[in-house]
């Protein structure tokens, strides 16, 4: 079973390679080391559903002088979320992209980027997860900037420059622990810190470099225009999967690495600020003016809902309870990773058969486009948090939570998020269902609509029906 | 030296580094900027050699203050050379807003310099502080290198290496997708063209020995390599058409080289049976110089398609 | 930790606190990059003075290899950043 931590990140490590010295049969290599990359993943799932938490020291030094992997069942449920939006992103994006030549510089960078998503999750190295972060900030910004044009290059420089900054900011705490603590390793450190200064610095930093990652109001300002700019699949990716790996990360350092360190204060700043993003972008998404900047500030506004869960973990005490509502964090995460990366596939359907995704001139699409509008449409309902999609589930234990804690601003907020959310998507729904001609020729690659279909359909419907497993798989995995 | 003698020398020297950032950054001409930033580069490398990391020296030397210098020199061909809203003063004016903005900032920072200082004061004694380095000379004869920083790097945390490779590739397929490469520059006179002519030769041959010495002096395949890519940086500036950059496919080949090859050994490792990137003590050594050849033929060949800023053309354009 | 290292670690944090606020407030993007290099520079010398020991005595080499890691990744981002500066630039000319 530890094969499969070595599997995940040399399988994209290795497509890559050959996609860029062998471009003619780039497309095939790519949707063959998706499935394979995919069973890994199913694989490792197995693996730490029966065994426990797994791990592997690489090149068999023992972790602290050499670098080990490691993962859990929240790592595993995200590394089998990430090569299934990957996979189906990959179908989609062999489509989009008509010319070979566009393929062929598409592929590696898209394969680095899978690549480094993967080695994020297993990575259990201090240092090591900073090289990770900035191959995923390099790739997903060459990604970015793929179409050339002018607002796509100046989100991608502006994106460039604020993960630098973040990464820089995180490694500042990746030497202060190792001044106090002499030691990379998070399983080690994670015994060994103390609250203190130098913990204390360590986690600001680092926590604020992630957050700047993750886009976290009011850090969030690179995040519009570079989404909204991207190609299709990059988007799709960049909203559901590259900004939920640096969330993964600040999880992962409050909840585990530094919990005892960590005061319910901070929580709370936390939490506030995850509020702000999520009335501020869902109202930003209410009007705005295209499809692909509603996603996006869509997913500033469904980021803070996550954040809104760290001052209710920390509220609660360990055991039961808190797991609990841990497995609800995780299904919103979840949820929203499949429901975004298929709204912005759609998105793109609709932006390659009309030339531009203007929210107000969707008239009547769903006459000729009608698996995309269903799609969309499905997305929504995911967004919105309407049963039986993985967003209800996960609301469903925020807002308990919050009322087992007496934090009743929480639930204000996201009562009033979800409203915000029912009305731009209605907004959207509206158009699309009307009545109108709709003026464009739409005709529709079922290699685009379908992959867009099927994650929606996993958001909305497979998420919510089977989202019990997801919090066995978390209890199994640790 | 005595103590008292080095502690002046650390004092002028962090004195003349921090006083060449502020210059470089303090200033609206971007010219003076990149060349002060240069300068402090070179001298962060007499930093590294004075606290003993020689290897460090060499990198900074050659990629920091070298590379990363000859890149943002020829950003300067197409950059703006002043600020666009300087117009005969030095400082621009702002608002009340703006400047309370920039005091706001300058606090903050200065907060963050202070915090972290007062953290670096409360390490608790206590914690064994060698406990890594410890680990690291226990195992060193165990790697295959003597080097110790060599045996980090290509051994106990060679899956770093990869990853930063990974990265390097990354970089540079990005700058591929962006555009094709800038023009060539002009037939150089007879004296530089003379002085190509020798300093070539003399950084390849470098190259080689910064490579093989690297297992047991100062040196390796990072420093290898940048200085091979120097002597194609030297072979653009003179004018020259062929700067020993590979063509199509052969390029691409070269600049997979690095993470191919530790793929390949890490792979064939892992199907013999032992951890992957874990090499057999026997054929370490060898198995790190394959390694370190590859890369180093991987990031010269990145490092010099990025300054000449894409995807090699045929046409000889010149400016 | 001896009085070099006291030295250059707060010489690292000055360059640190220096970058961040150029890589803020400087109206230009080249000297933005600059600044985001010092960071790096200042994280690094703070990295180099935890591993000094002392004149003659071997130092601790991990941090010597987290910092050429680190240098190269740094080039690297540099390189990117450029490029797409000069693919801005391509579409507007300027004077």
């Amino acid at each position: 079973m530890t094969d499969a931590l070595i599997a995940l990140v040399a399988l994209p490590l290795t497509a890559a390679l050959l996609a860029l010295l062998l471009p003619r049969i780039a497309t095939a290599l790519v949707i063959f080391s998706g499935l394979a990359i995919t069973a890994s993943a199913i694989a490792l799932l197995y693996g730490v559903n029966t065994a426990g938490a797994l791990h592997y020291e690489l090149g068999g030094w023992t972790a602290g002088l050499g670098i080990a992997l490691r993962a859990d069942g929240l790592s595993a449920i995200l590394l089998l979320m990430i090569a299934l939006v990957m996979f189906a992103a990959s179908v989609y994006a062999s489509a989009y992209f008509g010319k070979a030549s566009e393929r062929a510089q598409f592929w590696p960078l898209w394969l680095l980027l899978w690549t480094a998503l993967n080695a994020l999750l297993l990575s259990g190295d201090l240092f090591n997860l900073y090289v990770t972060l900035e191959l995923l900030g390099l790739s997903a910004v060459a990604l970015a900037a793929l179409s050339g044009k002018h607002a796509a290059v100046q989100a991608a420089l502006r994106y460039l420059l604020v993960g630098l900054l973040g990464s820089m900011l995180f490694l500042v705490g990746v030497a202060l622990l190792y001044a106090g603590y002499a030691t990379l390793d998070l399983a080690t450190l994670t015994q060994v810190v103390k609250p203190g200064p130098i913990a204390w610095s360590a986690l600001t930093l680092m926590t604020f470099g992630l957050l700047l990652k993750t886009a976290l109001f009011p850090l969030h300002f690179w995040l519009p225009p570079a989404h909204g700019s991207a190609p299709a699949p990059v988007s799709a990716v960049l909203s559901a999967l590259v900004v939920k790996a640096a969330f993964y990360l600040v999880l992962r350092l409050w909840l585990d690495v530094f919990a005892d360190i960590v005061t319910p204060t901070a929580a709370n700043l936390l939490g506030v600020l995850g509020a702000g993003a999520v009335l501020w972008g869902s109202w930003q998404a209410l009007r705005a003016e295209r499809l692909k900047l509603l996603a996006a500030y869509s997913t500033v506004a469904q980021l803070g809902y996550l954040f809104l869960f760290f001052p209710l973990l920390l509220a609660l005490p360990p055991g039961p309870a808190r797991d609990v509502a841990t497995g609800g964090l995780v299904m919103l995460a979840l949820t929203h990773g499949f429901a975004k990366a298929g709204l912005f596939l759609a998105i793109g359907i609709v932006q390659q058969r009309s030339g531009h995704d203007n929210i107000q001139e969707l008239g009547g699409m769903v006459q000729r486009l009608p698996l995309t509008t269903f799609a969309i449409a499905l997305a929504g309902v995911a967004l919105i948090g309407l049963p039986p999609s993985g967003t209800f589930l996960g609301k469903w234990q925020l807002i308990s939570a919050a009322i087992a804690t007496g934090q009743w601003l929480w639930v204000a907020v996201t009562a009033i998020g979800s409203l915000l959310a029912a009305a731009y998507i209605f907004r959207i729904l509206g158009h699309a269902f009307g009545n109108q001609p709709y003026p464009h020729q739409a005709v529709a690659v079922a290699r685009e609509e379908w992959p867009a279909l099927l994650l929606t359909l996993t958001a909305t419907l497979v998420l919510g029906l089977a989202g019990a497993h997801v919090w066995t798989l978390l209890e199994n995995g640790s | 030296m005595n103590a008292t003698m080095l502690l002046i020398f650390d004092a002028l020297l962090l004195a003349s580094i921090i006083g060449l950032a502020w210059a470089a950054l303090a200033s609206a001409d971007a010219r003076r900027s990149v060349i002060l930033f240069i300068a402090f580069g070179l001298l962060l490398a007499v930093a590294w050699g004075r606290l003993l990391a020689p290897d460090v020296a060499l990198a900074e030397a050659a990629i920091g203050a070298g590379l990363t210098g000859a890149l943002l020199l020829a950003a300067l061909q197409w950059q703006p050379r002043k600020t666009a809203d300087t117009t005969n003063s030095e400082q621009p004016t702002h608002t009340l807003l703006e400047t309370g903005f920039r005091w706001l900032v300058t606090l903050l920072c200065a907060a963050l310099a202070g915090m972290l200082a007062w953290s670096l004061t409360q390490i608790d004694a206590g914690t064994a502080k060698d406990a890594l380095a410890n680990a690291v000379a226990a195992n060193i004869d165990a790697s295959g290198v003597s080097n110790p920083v060599t045996a980090v790097l290509l051994n106990f945390r060679a899956y770093d290496t990869l990853l930063e490779l990974a990265v390097l590739l990354t970089a540079v397929l990005g700058i591929f997708a962006l555009g094709p490469a800038q023009a060539g520059y002009r037939i150089a006179g007879p004296v530089f063209s003379s002085l190509t002519r020798w300093l070539t030769p003399l950084l390849i041959l470098t190259a080689g020995y910064l490579l093989w010495v690297g297992a047991h002096a100062p040196g390796g395949a990072f420093q290898a390599g940048a200085t091979l890519a120097a002597a194609g940086v030297v072979l653009r500036l003179a004018g020259r058409d062929q700067i020993g950059l590979p063509r199509g496919n052969a390029l691409r080949i070269a600049l997979g080289a690095g993470v191919g090859m530790f793929l390949l050994v890490g792979l064939a490792l892992f199907a013999l049976g032992r951890p992957f990137l874990g090499y057999p003590p026997a054929w370490a050594g060898a198995l790190i110089l394959l390694i370190e050849t590859a890369a180093m033929l991987a990031i010269a060949a990145t490092l010099v398609s990025a300054f000449i800023g894409g995807q090699p053309t045929e046409e000889k354009t010149r400016c | 930790m001896l009085t070099t290292q006291w030295l250059y670690a707060l010489s690292g944090c000055l360059l640190l606190a220096l970058g961040l606020r150029s890589a803020l407030l400087h109206p230009a993007l080249l000297q933005r990059i600059l600044a985001i290099n010092v960071m790096g520079s200042g994280v690094f010398m703070l990295l180099i003075a935890i591993a000094y020991r002392g004149p003659g005595m071997p130092p601790d080499p991990i941090p010597h290899a987290l910092v050429l890691t680190g240098i190269v990744v740094a080039v690297s981002a540099t390189a990117l950043a450029l490029a797409l500066a000069r693919r801005l630039t391509r579409e507007q000319p300027h004077d």
